[in-house]
């Protein structure tokens, strides 16, 4: 009890510091758990192969961290978006993992150790990039969804590069027999998830705590059933959490799962933390190294793919900036490796160096005024100025699915209107309508100039993120500018600047309440 | 990766317990029976499982959240109420049922050392049994449950006691005295510095640190985590039990604002970990040998029963209590305690008693927690019975007035209202009109900051619980609303909302969802994009750019 109220504390300690440096957790406990061992307290049952309770407690956090992705895998999430997401997914993945390979290589690993940092480096932190999604409002916007497909089908690719090297030892019968056993456990979920525990549910109606044993019945079931196939641990809990990801189950058991995976997820990454040590200067170093190329060739490759996949220049690069880093999924993977004898200690080290470095900067690189940095160096971006601008005209800035209520207006009485989107599908039917428009970003200067910023009568700025609207009204200086926003902290940042803020919230709040007004189910 | 132990055990009690919950509904059987029948099935009878190390430690660790959440709900000011009839009704009650107990065990012929361990072992009650079925009826926080869980930790200090003094025998019987001296006054300093430690913490320390934590769900419980069992790590140095370092660390965090959020995300630890308890209780058991002692176990089971709850509602009934708050507690604490087992085990160990005494120890311990747990959930229905018969007419207060009951039912109070989710501008604008108009509003959110100057009742909580839902009244409102810009939430609300037959109004955050809220007949969609261009048309007329 003690070892274990010791790694609780860390992972407080870790949580504080982290939320106080605006780090993600994960980067903070691994540390907390590394200075930990530095202090010569790591509980001594931490060793790879005890059978101790600290051990046994890292061992059930996995489980959970692996069951709780599972749960995720709804692909109605990214629908809209799946051809973009499968091919951003493949050609990432493959062209990073061999990429990490090549490097690997080079820095005098073995063909099999090289593998493993290659797939460890090859695949993006599920847990940060959802948080970091998540707090910027990012998730419906489209690279927000892209990013999210891109995520899933990374753990899948790493859950099966997992099953496929923990048979590599047998021969490549023994890798087939691997894959197709996975196959079977899966379809097997696969049945649960769309016959059985529905109509489960819908018999028994569980309450919260029943449907919370079902949960890990369910979970620590399919882990069984991989252990007796002599799959990975892994393999079982990531389908166990698949037969939870359709709706609304998934929904039902967030809650409970929550405060597990939470709980589970502290011990897991301290726990990791203590039982790695703190690493010496050359191992930093060949972290380092393992960092940059992450963070160096993750983002154009995203970028390349998902602009080619229909997604404009800015969001391809945010998203390849929120997909450069490594992933808790690489330390699983590192540990599947140290545990088979595949990878040695010093690797699996740095491989979890790497993971911190490349977590510990996601924030800074998820940056707004990041993206926009790099997007100068865009090459389709240059030369973009036009010689004839307009003037005397409604700009519209961000068309979205509500833009034609507001052109349709303008152009019955005869304004002169211009349309900036970056939207292909967008343009193709603007130009159908005869309608001015330039493909492009609002928020960009050359875009802003190219379509008379200045000498329009009115801009009507309906990009999602307030900053954009506020480097328009910088722009355009003494033009009135129409911004739609949220949060009454927004409305006051364009009203600072010089626009006027049109609050969509408090428009949807007088809309409800005279629904409410005119209701009769809800009249007392 | 590869020694999958503890986790292939627990996957055995999980598949069999869910099971045989699923089972024991039909038969509606309370879930610490059917724990129990399980770990008898998996461990003794197919030898599936057996008490190992991880297991342990997952029980323990059940045990210090059960407790923990209980000190969450007894805030200091509610235990004191019920100190003195605590303090003086716990001790009463050990001593006058170990006096009965011992005469009872003399008389079905057990030697004088044997009847005082049995007679100690039927004195304790279970708090983690009396805690968690409290807990599901709603009633922890009434003052029989309050009265019943404060004699409960007397008799922690005092097993405590028992424990020590057990430590201190050496070998057959011989007493160490300076081990035994040392032992007693490190305990009861341990509980003195445990006591003025929650104090002090609770006034000075924790207030900030957890203001600050609690606008992250994560942090606030990793740290309220810390701290329940730093203090259950302290309370074990000082040689006290885990239970009482965890009901001090809930007790210290009581009186924080908005602290019913943290109670929702420990009780699916609690909940998990605690089933692990039952289960593993129910594998220790080893019933051969069971029939020759069946008898004697009988006679000091419906000792337990039916004996122990008398001498309770006795003493409490003496300190002007009324019938039904003294019958309720007695009920309540008729069973003995998971302390047994441990008591029994040591003096096993130490050669003061046989495995007989101990065998019957186990079988009255699990019989008695089965009984008294349909006992315990048929509480109210026994009172109207035993009432009907005549057996209360000796009560001390026969028919006055006594210190009156108090129960809290959750969503107590909340009829006809609208719930509105999400605490964003438009949650709060919705907020503001909805209150102006008179109505009646509970706003919801997850960060206490945003709860700040609304009009109307807040309640501080994520609606993926279904338990915040049910602290909301939900079934009983007029109307949920949310404002929330997360999809999974909404859709999850939108469900909820159905099932119950409640209106809603769910805010639209991208065009994209709104097919899935209509195939959840969602009665309204709040569509602020749409209403913001509409407002963005009216400002242009304004502007005179349109006529």
């Amino acid at each position: 009890m003690s070892a274990f109220a010791l790694l609780l504390l860390t992972a407080a300690i870790a949580y504080g510091v982290g939320r106080f440096l605006r780090l993600p957790a994960i980067p903070a406990l691994i540390g907390a758990g590394m200075l930990l061992h530095l202090t010569g307290f790591a509980p001594k049952e931490l060793k790879l192969g005890s059978a101790e309770g600290a051990m046994k407690m890292l061992e059930l956090g996995l489980v959970f961290l692996v069951f709780s992705s599972g749960v995720e895998l709804n692909p109605r999430r990214f629908k809209r978006f799946g051809k973009a997401v499968a091919w951003v997914a493949a050609v990432q993945f493959f062209l990073a993992m061999c990429v990490g390979y090549f490097c690997s290589l080079l820095m005098g690993l073995g063909q099999l150790e090289a593998v493993y940092v290659g797939g460890g480096m090859a695949a993006s932190s599920t847990l940060v990039v959802l948080r970091h999604l998540q707090a910027r409002k990012a998730m419906f916007e489209p690279y927000g969804r892209v990013v999210t497909g891109v995520l899933l089908l990374q753990d899948v690719a790493l859950v099966l590069l997992i099953v496929v090297l923990s048979r590599v030892d047998g021969g490549s019968w023994n890798v087939a027999k691997g894959l197709w056993e996975a196959a079977l456990i899966g379809a097997a979920a696969w049945v649960a998830q769309r016959f059985v525990i529905p109509k489960l549910v819908l018999r028994f109606k569980p309450d919260e705590e029943n449907l919370l044993l079902w949960l890990i019945a369910v979970l620590l079931g399919f882990v069984g059933i991989a252990s007796w196939l002599g799959l990975p641990l892994i393999a079982g809990a990531f389908v166990g959490g698949f037969v939870f990801s359709a709706f609304p189950l998934n929904g039902l058991v967030r809650g409970q799962l929550s405060s597990l995976v939470d709980f589970f997820q502290a011990m897991f990454f301290v726990a990791l933390g203590a039982l790695i040590g703190v690493p010496d200067a050359s191992m930093w170093l060949q972290a380092l190294a393992y960092s940059v190329v992450v963070i160096v060739v993750t983002p154009p490759l995203v970028a390349l793919v998902a602009e080619w996949r229909g997604l404009n220049a800015r969001a391809g690069i945010e998203s390849g900036l929120l997909l450069a880093q490594t992933s808790e999924y690489s330390l699983l993977l590192g540990l599947s490796g140290l545990s088979l004898g595949h990878v040695s200690e010093e690797t699996f080290s740095i491989l979890a160096l790497s993971t911190i470095l490349t977590m510990a900067a996601t924030p800074f690189l998820g940056r707004e005024e990041v993206a926009k940095f790099l997007l100068r160096f865009h090459p389709l971006r240059k030369n973009t100025q036009s010689d004839a601008t307009p003037s005397g005209h409604v700009l519209i800035l961000g068309f979205g699915a509500a833009g034609m209520w507001i052109l349709k207006p303008l152009l019955a009485q005869g304004e002169k209107v211009v349309v900036v989107d970056d939207d292909a599908v967008v343009c193709n039917a603007l130009a159908k309508k005869n309608v001015d428009f330039i493909r492009g970003d609002g928020a960009e200067e050359q875009v802003l100039a190219k379509a008379g910023a200045r000498d329009a009568k009115l801009v009507i700025a309906s990009m999602r993120r307030v900053g954009d609207a506020i480097a328009v009204l910088r722009y355009v200086k003494g033009v009135p500018v129409i911004a739609r926003v949220f949060e009454e902290i927004d409305a006051e940042k364009i009203r600072q600047a010089g626009g006027i803020p049109v609050m969509n919230s408090h428009a949807s709040a007088d809309t409800f309440i005279e629904w409410f007004d005119a209701n009769d189910r809800v009249k007392p | 990766m590869g020694a999958v132990g503890l986790i292939q055990e627990l996957g055995i009690i999980a598949v069999s317990a869910a099971v045989m919950v699923a089972l024991g509904r039909s038969l509606k059987m309370p879930a610490i029976v059917v724990y129990l029948l399980c770990g008898i099935l998996i461990g003794p009878m197919m030898g599936w499982v057996s008490d190992s190390k991880g297991l342990h430690l997952l029980s323990e660790m059940g045990i210090a959240l059960l407790l923990f959440l209980v000190g969450l709900e007894l805030s200091i000011s509610k235990v004191k109420d019920v100190g003195k009839v605590a303090l003086v009704g716990g001790f009463f009650q050990v001593a006058i049922t170990a006096l009965l107990g011992c005469g009872l065990c003399l008389v079905l012929g057990f030697e004088w050392m044997e009847a005082m361990f049995l007679a100690m072992a039927l004195s304790f009650s279970s708090t983690v049994v009396v805690v968690k079925l409290l807990e599901e009826k709603g009633e922890i926080e009434s003052l029989y449950g309050r009265i019943a869980v404060g004699i409960l930790l007397v008799q922690d200090v005092v097993v405590i006691m028992l424990l020590t003094l057990l430590a201190g025998l050496s070998g057959k019987g011989g007493l160490d005295a300076a081990t035994l001296g040392l032992g007693l006054l490190k305990a009861l300093g341990g509980m003195l510095a445990l006591l003025g430690l929650a104090l002090i913490a609770s006034r000075y320390l924790l207030p900030r640190l957890f203001i600050w934590a609690s606008r992250s769900p994560e942090i606030l419980l990793i740290w309220a985590l810390s701290w329940c069992f730093l203090m259950v790590f302290l309370s074990h140095s000082f040689g006290l039990s885990l239970e009482v370092g965890a009901f001090l660390a809930g007790m210290s965090l009581a009186q924080l604002p908005h602290i019913e959020s943290l109670h929702m995300r420990v009780q699916p630890l609690m909940s998990f970990f605690i089933a692990v308890f039952f289960v593993t209780l129910g594998v220790r058991i080893e019933p051969s040998g069971a029939l020759d002692v069946f008898p004697q176990a009988l006679g000091l089971l419906a000792f337990a029963l039916l004996a122990k709850p008398t001498v309770i509602v006795g003493i409490i009934g003496a300190m002007g209590y009324g019938r039904k708050t003294s019958f309720l507690s007695g009920i309540t604490l008729g069973q003995t305690s998971e302390f047994s087992f441990i008591l029994a085990g040591l003096a096993v160990a130490k050669g003061v008693i046989g495995s007989e005494v101990m065998l019957i120890i186990a079988l009255v311990g699990v019989g008695s927690i089965a009984v008294s747990s349909y006992m315990i959930n048929q509480s109210h229905g026994l009172y109207a019975w035993v009432l009907k018969i005549g057996l209360l007419k000796f009560h001390f207060l026969n028919g006055k007035p006594g210190i009156a009951d108090r129960i809290v039912p959750l969503g107590h109070g909340l009829n006809g209202h609208v719930i509105v989710v999400g605490m964003n501008a438009l949650g709060r604008e919705i907020v503001s009109r909805l209150a102006s108009k008179g109505e009646d509003v509970l706003a919801v959110d997850t960060d206490p900051v945003k709860l700040r100057n609304l009009p109307g009742r807040t309640l501080l909580g994520s609606v993926d619980y279904l338990s915040v839902l049910e602290e909301a009244g939900y079934e009983r409102a007029k109307l949920i609303v949310s404002a929330l810009q997360i999809e999974e939430t909404n859709d999850l609300l939108a469900y909820r909302s159905k099932s119950v037959g409640v209106p809603c109004a769910i805010h639209v955050v991208d065009l994209s969802v709104v097919d899935n809220l209509l195939e959840l007949e969602t009665d309204y969609l709040i569509v602020s994009k749409v209403d913001g261009v509409k407002a963005q048309l009216r400002t242009m007329k304004e502007m005179g750019v349109l006529k």
